[in-house]
């Protein structure tokens, strides 16, 4: 038996990302004052200071900012899955926000390759953000 | 110039044994350790009106070790939640506090059985209980080796540092080890054992990683005047600061490669009156070989992007011109959160540090984590005393 996969641990602020993960959007708080993206989700925007924002459904392409490759089990729910590739990534929307994500590539990813999400759902019906190779 | 500066002493360091199995609570680790420092300054628990410590959950509470230690009237406390990114603003909020006079003898001190009892990261468990952790976890990163050697990665790719840089920095200080008698790891390492040894998570090996020990590590503080009296050369605190307020993952950080350390050191040093070719040595922050080598750029010991080709010169070598790491770090002494490279310091400044002696030590800087994963940093100057 497989241990199950850590889950996304919503909290109020940032319910509304994860839903839109499930909808297949990138959904991000954008400042109503200044128009900056917020990351992670918050009350106020740490270029103005202002409380309001929209969600809105995000440009979605990014670059890859950094991997690793885990070979250590560090969870049980991994014992079988190691060694695992995990990327970050920088957003072409906003190039301050940087994103964690599994990697979806029979390949090893390549600094500042251009690529695209990945909405993976899984057998508990949660969606999570992988991340692909964006295809010439 | 600052009137904080030179003002307050270490003037006691006290070590249990470091292990894998301390066999006792982290209450009697404590307290071994506060007994050895205040032996090593010729005082005794009744003299201490003042404790300091952090945890990450992971340790006994400080006023547990006031009532074991007969304090009545604490006049000075702190229990502040976090690990290595706060260790050294320990000691600056006990030199101010007893700068300030609300206290007269402040023992600082951490208590860890970080292997037999909580492994940071080991169980999934998030390191500390953080915002982001849940935009991280659902992918298998969850752990500090995982979130540095991303860090480290981004700084090959772009500089070009390589394998070889970080293993520079974990044989240099596995040859100071080889002299300290409390190091759990003193065989001889050379390059090709540091290549050769397993994965963890890419890029890191074995070897890039602290070790994970059982130990407590305690420093007594006071005033400069009143340190001229005890047993002990004083080690003054020239210097302290405070630095951070961004993780990571917040959007206000566009390089990973740049850390909060690099925005303090400039006020560390304004306030100590030094500059980075002043030390004669360094103990800085070493959970992994990585964050040696960003703190040589970041606190200007070198060039951005530089801090590989920096160790392979030998300059932090033993012999080489700011050894850093003197009694070889977390990689290879031990991990008690930072403290360990606090006393080895005040070790190094009194001339008591044996055959891994600096020679003629006089200024030493040592370091917190520099603001990876929690957003935050610490860091002090400390001077032999000449008077």
């Amino acid at each position: 038996m497989i241990d199950e996969l850590p889950e996304p641990m919503p909290d109020l602020d940032s319910l509304p990302f994860w839903e839109g993960l499930k909808a297949n959007e990138l959904r991000l708080q954008k400042c109503s004052a200044c128009g900056a993206l917020r990351w992670p989700a918050r009350a106020i925007c740490n270029r103005c200071s202002a409380f309001e924002a929209e969600w809105i459904a995000c440009r979605e392409d990014a670059r890859i900012a950094s991997w690793i490759r885990t070979h250590q089990v560090f969870a049980p729910a991994y014992r079988d899955r190691v060694p695992y590739v995990v990327v970050q990534v920088v957003l072409e929307a906003q190039a301050d926000i940087r994103l964690i994500g599994g990697w979806q590539a029979d390949r090893d990813p390549v600094y500042r390759e251009a690529v695209v999400p990945r909405y993976s759902k899984r057998p508990s019906g949660t969606v999570v953000l992988d991340w692909a190779p964006r295809e010439p | 110039m600052s009137a904080f500066r030179d003002q307050t002493a270490i003037v006691g360091i006290g070590y249990t044994p470091f292990s894998k199995s301390s066999g006792v609570t982290t209450l009697t680790l404590a307290l071994r350790a506060i007994a050895a420092a205040l032996e090593d300054a010729g005082l005794s628990a009744k003299d201490v009106d003042g404790l300091a410590t952090f945890r990450v959950g992971d340790s006994v509470l400080p006023m547990v070790v006031a009532q074991s230690l007969g304090i009545r009237d604490l006049r000075f406390h702190l229990d502040q939640f976090g690990g290595g990114s706060v260790s050294h603003a320990m000691v600056g909020q006990a030199a101010l506090a007893l700068h300030a006079g609300v206290a007269e003898t402040i023992v600082v001190y951490r208590a860890l059985n970080a292997r037999s009892g909580f492994r940071m990261g080991g169980t999934g468990r998030p390191l500390v209980d953080a915002v982001e952790t849940q935009y991280q976890a659902p992918y298998g990163y969850f752990t500090p080796p995982q979130q540095f050697a991303m860090a480290a990665r981004a700084h090959m790719d772009r500089y070009g540092t390589k394998p070889e840089h970080l293993g520079q920095i974990a044989v240099q200080q596995r040859a100071f080890a080889r002299d300290n008698e409390r190091a759990m790891m003193r065989a001889p390492m050379t390059m090709s054992d540091y290549l050769a040894a397993r994965y963890v998570v890419e890029p890191f090996r074995l070897f890039d990683c602290c070790l994970e020990t059982d130990g407590a590590v305690a420093l007594v503080l006071t005033r400069a005047e009143r340190a001229r009296d005890l047993r002990q050369t004083p080690v003054l605190i020239r210097g302290a600061a405070w630095g951070g307020g961004q993780t990571l993952y917040s959007n206000e950080i566009e390089d990973t490669n740049r850390t909060a350390a690099a925005d303090m050191a400039p006020r560390l040093y304004a306030m100590a009156g030094v500059g980075p070719s002043d030390f004669d040595l360094a103990e800085l922050y070493d959970c992994f070989t990585y964050s040696v080598l960003v703190q040589l750029e970041d606190y200007g010991f070198c060039k951005k992007g530089e801090g590989g080709p920096f160790v392979a010169s030998g300059a932090t070598a033993r012999g080489g011109a700011m050894p850093v790491n003197t009694h070889g770090g977390f990689l290879s002494e031990g991990y008690v959160h930072g403290l360990n490279h606090v006393a080895e310091a005040v070790s190094q400044l009194r001339h008591t540090a044996g055959a891994r002696q600096v020679p003629d030590a006089e200024l030493a800087l040592s370091t917190a984590q520099p603001g990876y994963v929690a957003g935050s940093t610490a860091a002090i100057v400390l001077r032999r005393d000449a008077a």
